[in-house]
């Protein structure tokens, strides 16, 4: 009996020391991302069964505030961390790596009703504005534009105002939706709407908008093909951020992301790989 | 046989399908009561996610130079002492803060007592969300290390001239918070202006209220690697002069030493208040580490008292001197051997009595003062060193060697070490352990001017040495 006793908690313990640790990555951030970490999420997980990977949105901003408080492993955010997140940071002692890990074209989305199917930059900066209201202004039928817009603790939302509107604010008449997916489904049911969205997001229920960065000479589509080769103009980096002390613990996770197996994740997912830019 | 078979499985059927729709019924209900009970929890976290509690405690070892040490590091030390450990602060601050709306307490709870140091409400209206009022006890807006967290700081304390015309920080007032919305261009500026008692948080002794007024903006770079930041500040209110005489101005007497111009007036004349600052910021992200850049210069018009430039948070009292001259008369006794013999005496007599008055004449003086602050942080490591220069002149119409009583008499106010320019340079490093924990070393070398009067004649042995580890949640 004693014997049996011994050999049983010699197989516990050895068994304790084989099995694999179980490890626990959790990520938060930016609904742009979302997508496709959660698809990588899922993929990782079946390679690595001993690793558990939880995903949630709420945007860029509250993903980085939640890796200053200590709530979340890795930040996911459509724009670069601000001076005021790195000081905080600085403040916790909390040094930080940034990584790439893919691009996003920004899509302009309006409903399918719409005859309106190519905009120049300054037309959308005027209808964002508010100095453009109506559609037949732009070649359309006549009905009041309604927009679209994502809050302003949303990455996508400071990387339009930056880059598409340079730098204008919105126009108060301009509706703030708090997740991407609610922007795609106010377009989609509503005639004289436009939005923006990553591509990832644009499905059938809404029309694409080319785009002319050269005041109407040629307007572009956003698509896969033209992020990769340059010709959409409104691509943006995605970042992950992650303390460095986890630098060593994300390293597997990290190096599969940005390899071969994760880079192919994104292209299915509708986001631009590392590779092409 | 048939209508048996017929009944039996009607039967069956009614109770399958009655079990079935139970079955149903029952997970329907378990369903709903999950869903209730989700958003009963739901609801119970909204409610707590409204209530912040925050604090943090700073427990500091200091060693002065010499015992007895007039310090603004924390403190006086005691007349036989050059060490001590202290709680410098105790801090637990709750707030309930809804969308449009917060109410803010914060005490401080030390070995020297407990006290309050924010109460107030904050109400933003819904519109723009860009107008607040703010009204209670809290952070006067002036300037930049005011309302600048002391767990924030990278120095122990604000600099002497901080502590001396806003003593505590706070006052009881109320202002308006301008800030356009974020979706507005003009987000990066913030305008703060309002009405407020002047005796910090105590209650106030006279009728003046002073205006306090604070413009800020605050701007990034788009690579996010340089912030910056300006501001101005203005100041005006003034307190009640308890007596009919007040000293304002500097003149050279005959003698050729310098004095206060004596003016005599009428009780309840209000003494101007007056001061102007401006506040800049500066943080860089270089290969180095980050580099933060901060000064603030504040100059105007403090009306004190011959013993103090710090304003007030009652009617200042004081003590007064009379000369007196006259004769007295007594008798002595003169012992001898036929008996005492008693005679009576009438001499001269000259001397001097203090009094202490309900009320101290008023010295309005001119001031200026600026703190600077460089801070580096070493590489991306937790590591920060930080240098501070802050000066204090109370009195800028008089320089160190003019500071002298000699043959000043009651014609003119006398100066005082009131009005000497002290300057500080603090070097300290800071050890950022995580987020709770920090952990800071801190020199302080004080340097007064020479004057003439007596004590302040050489420096003083007054620099100190901090030690202090902060806990903050």
């Amino acid at each position: 009996m004693k014997k049996k006793l011994i050999i049983a908690l010699v197989v516990i313990i050895t068994m304790s020391f084989t099995a694999p640790l179980s490890v626990s990555i959790r990520i938060k951030g930016s609904d742009t991302l979302l997508p496709v970490v959660q698809k990588w999420a899922e993929a990782y997980m079946k390679l690595n069964p001993e690793t558990s990977i939880s995903v949630t949105g709420g945007g860029s901003g509250v993903g980085i505030a939640a890796l200053i408080d200590g709530y979340t492993d890795i930040a996911i955010a459509s724009r670069k961390i601000k001076m005021d997140e790195k000081l905080k940071l600085q403040e916790a002692g909390k040094a930080y790596v940034e990584t790439i890990v893919a691009y996003d074209a920004l899509s302009v989305i309006v409903n399918p009703a719409n005859k309106v199917k190519k905009l120049t930059r300054e037309q959308l900066e005027g209808i964002f504005t508010g100095k453009i209201t109506n559609w037949k202004d732009l070649g359309g039928d006549d009905f009041a534009i309604v927009c679209y817009s994502r809050e302003s603790s949303s990455g996508t939302f400071e990387f339009f105002k930056e880059h598409v509107l340079k730098g204008k604010n919105y126009s108060s008449s301009c509706l703030m939706m708090a997740a991407t997916g609610a922007v795609v489904q106010s377009v989609s049911q509503t005639k004289g709407a436009i939005g923006y969205v990553g591509l990832a997001y644009v499905n059938s229920t809404v029309s694409d908008v080319s785009v002319s960065y050269d005041k109407g000479t040629t307007y572009v589509a956003s698509s896969l093909k033209t992020a990769q080769d340059k010709t959409y103009p409104v691509v943006r980096p995605l970042y992950f951020y992650y303390l460095k002390t986890l630098e060593a613990g994300l390293k597997p996770a990290m190096t599969w992301v940005l390899g071969t197996e994760g880079q192919k994740i994104v292209s299915e997912t509708g986001y631009v790989p590392l590779t092409a830019n | 046989m048939n209508t048996r078979k017929k009944l039996t499985k009607t039967l069956l059927v009614l109770f399958l399908c009655t079990n079935t729709s139970l079955i149903f019924a029952q997970d329907l209900s378990k369903e709903d009561s999950l869903a209730n009970e989700i958003s009963m929890i739901k609801s119970d976290i909204g409610i707590l996610k409204k209530v912040k509690i925050s604090g943090y405690v700073q427990a500091q070892f200091q060693v002065a130079d010499s015992s007895g040490t007039k310090s603004y590091a924390g403190g006086d030390f005691p007349s036989n002492s050059d060490k001590r450990f202290m709680v410098r602060r105790g801090r637990i601050k709750i707030a309930y803060i809804n969308t449009l709306s917060q109410y803010v307490m914060q005490f401080d709870v030390t070995e020297k007592g407990f006290a309050t140091k924010d109460m107030y409400a904050q109400f933003t209206e819904p519109w723009l969300s860009s107008f607040s009022i703010k009204a209670g006890i809290y952070n006067r807006p002036f300037g930049y290390e005011i309302p600048f967290s002391s767990s924030m700081r990278e120095s122990p304390e604000r600099g002497r001239m901080s502590q001396i015309i806003f003593p505590g920080e706070r006052d009881l007032g109320a202002s308006i918070v301008f800030n356009p919305p974020k979706t507005s261009r003009f987000n990066f500026f913030t305008l703060e202006a309002g009405m407020f008692n002047g005796t910090g948080i105590a209650s106030d002794f006279d009728k003046e209220k002073d205006f306090i007024g604070h413009l800020v903006i605050a701007k990034s770079k788009k690579n996010e690697k340089i912030k910056y930041g300006l501001g101005v500040s203005y100041y005006n209110g003034g307190w009640r002069e308890g007596t009919t005489t007040y000293y304002e101005g500097i003149e050279t007497l005959s003698s050729g030493v310098k004095a206060f111009k004596k003016v005599t007036g009428k009780v309840g004349v209000i003494a101007k208040r007056e001061y102007m600052g401006a506040d800049a910021q500066l943080s860089i992200e270089t290969p180095f580490g980050m580099t933060t850049l901060r000064g603030e210069f504040i100059m105007g018009t403090q009306p004190g008292t011959s013993s103090s430039s710090a304003s007030p948070s009652a009617q200042p009292t004081g003590s007064s001197t009379t000369n007196i001259a006259g004769t007295a008369t007594g008798t002595i006794n003169i012992p001898a051997n036929s008996g005492d013999t008693t005679i009576t005496v009438t001499l001269p007599v000259t001397g001097t009595v203090t009094t202490t008055a309900p009320n101290a004449d008023t010295y309005i003086r001119k001031f200026n003062g600026a703190y600077f602050y460089f801070c580096q942080n070493i590489g991306n490591t937790k590591h920060q060193l930080v240098l501070k220069y802050d000066w204090y002149d109370p009195n800028t119409e008089v320089k160190g060697s003019e500071i002298d009583v000699t043959g000043v008499t009651s014609a003119n106010g006398k100066l005082s070490s009131t009005d000497i320019k002290y300057t500080t340079i603090g070097i300290g490093w800071i050890y950022h352990w995580d987020e709770n924990v920090k952990i800071m070393a801190y020199y302080d070398i004080v340097k007064n001017e020479k004057t003439k009067i007596s004590k302040y004649t050489n420096d003083l042995l007054d620099n100190v040495f901090t030690l202090r580890i902060q806990y903050k949640f």
